[in-house]
C-alpha cells in the first residue's frame, strides 16, 4: 500500500533508509487522509492549519493518541529525517516544532488526564556557565516529538539542580548540553555530583553539544552522546531499554 | 619570551600576514588567530583576567600581546570575546569569571523588530567599545611595524542572535524574510561603525564573524540574506577582511569565496583539502586546528600533525579553529608557529 497523499509521498522520499523507509513508512500507510493532511501540514510548518486540523479530528471522535501518534509524530519522523541529513536546518524544524504545539495544545489536557504513560522521562538542560539553548531546544522538541516527557532546567544549570529535577520528576535520563569549550567539563561535574548523591545509577546520562565529542562523553562517564537532535532521540530510546534491563 | 619561531623567519610577522592575506609571497605561512587565543595561563602571566580584561584597555592590550610574545603568533587580536558591541547595545549579559567566556543573555532579548534597530549616540564611547579601540591603540603603538593587529567587529546576523534572540530571529527568516533582511541591513550599521573604528585606531585586518553556520542554517540561507551583504562589507573597509563561521562550512564555501573578503577563518570540522577545493583559489583560507580535543586536550606532537595536514592542504594562514578554549595549554600554542617554521624548512622556503 502507498502513501496516499501526494505531498507527503513527495515529503517520504526524504527517508531514504530501509529501516526507517520500512517504520515510517509502514506508520503512515495505515493512517487516513485526515492524519496524513495533518502530518503534511506539520512538516510545512503550518501552524494555524495543524491546530484547525488537529481540532477538527478531535471532534469528529478521533482519540488524542490517534492525532498524536497518526498525525503530529509520523510528520516530525520525517522533520526529522530531513534535518539529519541536512535537507533542512533549524530554522525549518523550529516553524515544524511550532505547528507541533499548536496541535499539541488540543491534545495535552486530554492526554494528561488520561494518565497515559509516556514512553519516558527526561531533565535536560544546559550546563553551569553556558547560557547558549539552540541546541538543547532541538533536542528537547525532538524527544517530544517522539512521545518523551521532557523537563526543560533552562540554561546555565548547577549540578543539584540537575539532581532535584530527577528526584522531583521521577525521569530515568538526564540530557546536558554545552556550546562552549570552557563550560564543556561541567557535563562531568554534574555526573560526579549525581555519584556524590547515589543518583548514578537511578538514570541514564547524556551529553551532546557542538564541541563535544563520543571521545570526550566516554571520558565523562557519560552513558550517551548525541552528535545532533535527531541522535538524542535514538541515544535516549536506547538508554530507556538499557535502564529498564538493567533494573528489572 | 622570544620563540624559535620568530628568531629564524625573515620577514617581520606584519609583513608576513599582510603578504598572505594579499596574496604575495612569504618567508612561511603565517600563523595568525583572527579570534582569539587568551588562555588561563596567559591571564595569570600577565595579571590581566576576564572579565576585566574584556573591558579595560590597558588590561586587555596586556593579555592580548601574549600572542605575540609568549606564543610566538605572527598576529595580536585583541578582542577575545564576541559580545564587545552586544553589550554596548544595552544586552542583558552575564560576564562570568576568569575561566569562562562573558556571553549574552539571548533568551531575554532587547529588541523584536528592525523598527527596533537604532544606533545610540554614544554607541562609540560605550567602555566595552572603547576597551577594543583603546587597546588596538596601545598595541599600535608597542607592536605596529613587527606585528599585524586583527580588529574584530561582529556580522549582521550574529548580532541579530545577540539583539532578537536565536529563536526568534531565525523562525522570523522563515515568517517574514523581508523584515529579516530590513533588520540585517540596520545591524550592519554597528559592524561598519564599530569595524571602521578599530581601523582608525590601527587595526590592520578586521575579523568578521558572522555565524551563519551550517549547524543552524543552510547554503543557501548564507546565499539569500547574507552574500550580498558581505561583498558590500569587503569593499567598505579598506583593510582586508577575514570572515569567520564555525561549525560545517564546506557546503557554502563556494559563495564565501564570492565575498571579495580576503581571507575564511574555517573550522575543523571542515577537512582542510575539501575547503581548498571548494573555495577554489577565490579566498585564501585560516586555520584549522581542532580546539576542543587536540589544543585543549591533546599533546605538542599530536597539534603539529594537524598543522602539518592543514599546510599539506595549502591552507595559507595557520590558526586555531576558533577561540582557544580558556585553559588550553601553552606548549600546544607554542607548538603551532614551530612545527609551521618546521614545514617551511622541509620545503625549502626558508
Amino acid at each position: 500500500m502507498a502513501i496516499q497523499h501526494e505531498g507527503l509521498a513527495k515529503e517520504f522520499e526524504w527517508v531514504t533508509r530501509p529501516g526507517e523507509q520500512k517504520h515510517i513508512g509502514e506508520a503512515i500507510e495505515k493512517t487516513d487522509a485526515l492524519m496524513q493532511e495533518l502530518a503534511y501540514q506539520l512538516i510545512l510548518g503550518a501552524n494555524t492549519e495543524v491546530g484547525r486540523l488537529t481540532k477538527e479530528a478531535l471532534d469528529n471522535g478521533y482519540t488524542a493518541n490517534q492525532v498524536l501518534d497518526d498525525g503530529l509524530l509520523n510528520g516530525m519522523a520525517i522533520v526529522g529525517v530531513k534535518f539529519r541529513d541536512n535537507v533542512i536546518f533549524v530554522p525549518e524544524v523550529l516553524v515544524s516544532a511550532r505547528a507541533m504545539k499548536a496541535g499539541m495544545q488540543h491534545l495535552e489536557p486530554i492526554l494528561s488526564a488520561s494518565g497515559v504513560e509516556p514512553i519516558g522521562t527526561v531533565v535536560m538542560g544546559t550546563v553551569k556557565g553556558d547560557l547558549h539553548d539552540i541546541g538543547k531546544n532541538l533536542c528537547i522538541m525532538m524527544l517530544r516529538g517522539a512521545g518523551f516527557v521532557v523537563h526543560d532546567l533552562g540554561v546555565d544549570t548547577a549540578p543539584d539542580e540537575f539532581a532535584d529535577a530527577v528526584e522531583e520528576h521521577d525521569a530515568q535520563l538526564v540530557g546536558m548540553s554545552a556550546l562552549l569549550t570552557t563550560t564543556m567539563p561541567n557535563m562531568g561535574r554534574v555526573i560526579s555530583y549525581f555519584e556524590d548523591v547515589g543518583l548514578r545509577d537511578e538514570v541514564r546520562m547524556m551529553v551532546g553539544g557542538a564541541p563535544v565529542t563520543q571521545e570526550f562523553a566516554d571520558e565523562m562517564g557519560a552513558d550517551g552522546y548525541g552528535e545532533n537532535a535527531v541522535e538524542c532521540v535514538d541515544r535516549a530510546k536506547e538508554l530507556l531499554v538499557l535502564l529498564k534491563e538493567l533494573k528489572a | 619570551m622570544t620563540t624559535k619561531a620568530q628568531v629564524a623567519g625573515k620577514m617581520t610577522s606584519r609583513q608576513r600576514v599582510m603578504n598572505a592575506l594579499n596574496g604575495l609571497p612569504v618567508d612561511r605561512p603565517p600563523v595568525a588567530n583572527p579570534t582569539s587565543v587568551a588562555t588561563v595561563e596567559m591571564m595569570d602571566l600577565v595579571n590581566a583576567y576576564f572579565p576585566e580584561a574584556n573591558r579595560d584597555p590597558e588590561m586587555n592590550a596586556r593579555l592580548a600581546a601574549t600572542e605575540y610574545t609568549e606564543f610566538g603568533f605572527d598576529a595580536i587580536a585583541p578582542y577575545f570575546s564576541i559580545i564587545q558591541e552586544s553589550s554596548a547595545l544595552g544586552c542583558d549579559m552575564q560576564w562570568e569569571q576568569k575561566d569562562n567566556w562573558p556571553t549574552v543573555r539571548m533568551a531575554n532579548p532587547i529588541w523584536k523588530s528592525s523598527r527596533d534597530v537604532k544606533v545610540p549616540a554614544d554607541f562609540l564611547q560605550h567602555r566595552d567599545i572603547t576597551a577594543i579601540t583603546g587597546s588596538i591603540k596601545l598595541l599600535k603603538q608597542e607592536f605596529g611595524d613587527d606585528v599585524a593587529i586583527i580588529g574584530k567587529t561582529m556580522g549582521p546576523w550574529t548580532l541579530a542572535y545577540h539583539v532578537f534572540g536565536v529563536e526568534p530571529f531565525l523562525l522570523g527568516t522563515v515568517d517574514d524574510p523581508d523584515e529579516t533582511m530590513a533588520a540585517l541591513h540596520r545591524l550592519k550599521e554597528f559592524t561598519v561603525l564599530f569595524g571602521q573604528a578599530q581601523i582608525d585606531a590601527g587595526a590592520d585586518i578586521l575579523t568578521l564573524p558572522d555565524h551563519a553556520t551550517g549547524d543552524l542554517v543552510s547554503a543557501e540561507y548564507y546565499k539569500r540574506f547574507l552574500l550580498e551583504m558581505h561583498q558590500e562589507l569587503a569593499e567598505t573597509f579598506d583593510v582586508p577582511i577575514i570572515l569567520h563561521i564555525c561549525g560545517n562550512t564546506i557546503d557554502r564555501m563556494p559563495y564565501i569565496a564570492q565575498t571579495g573578503m580576503a581571507a575564511f577563518h574555517f573550522d575543523s570540522r571542515n577537512d582542510p583539502q575539501e575547503a581548498m577545493d571548494a573555495v577554489n583559489g577565490g579566498i585564501k583560507l585560516v586555520g584549522n586546528v581542532n580546539n576542543p580535543t587536540t589544543l585543549y586536550a591533546r599533546t605538542p606532537a599530536e597539534v603539529r600533525k594537524e598543522v602539518y595536514r592543514a599546510l599539506d592542504a595549502g591552507v595559507q594562514l595557520i590558526a586555531p579553529e576558533c577561540a582557544v578554549p580558556l585553559k588550553t595549554k601553552a606548549e600546544n600554542l607554542v607548538e603551532i608557529p614551530i612545527a609551521v617554521e618546521d614545514w617551511a624548512a622541509e620545503h625549502g622556503m626558508i
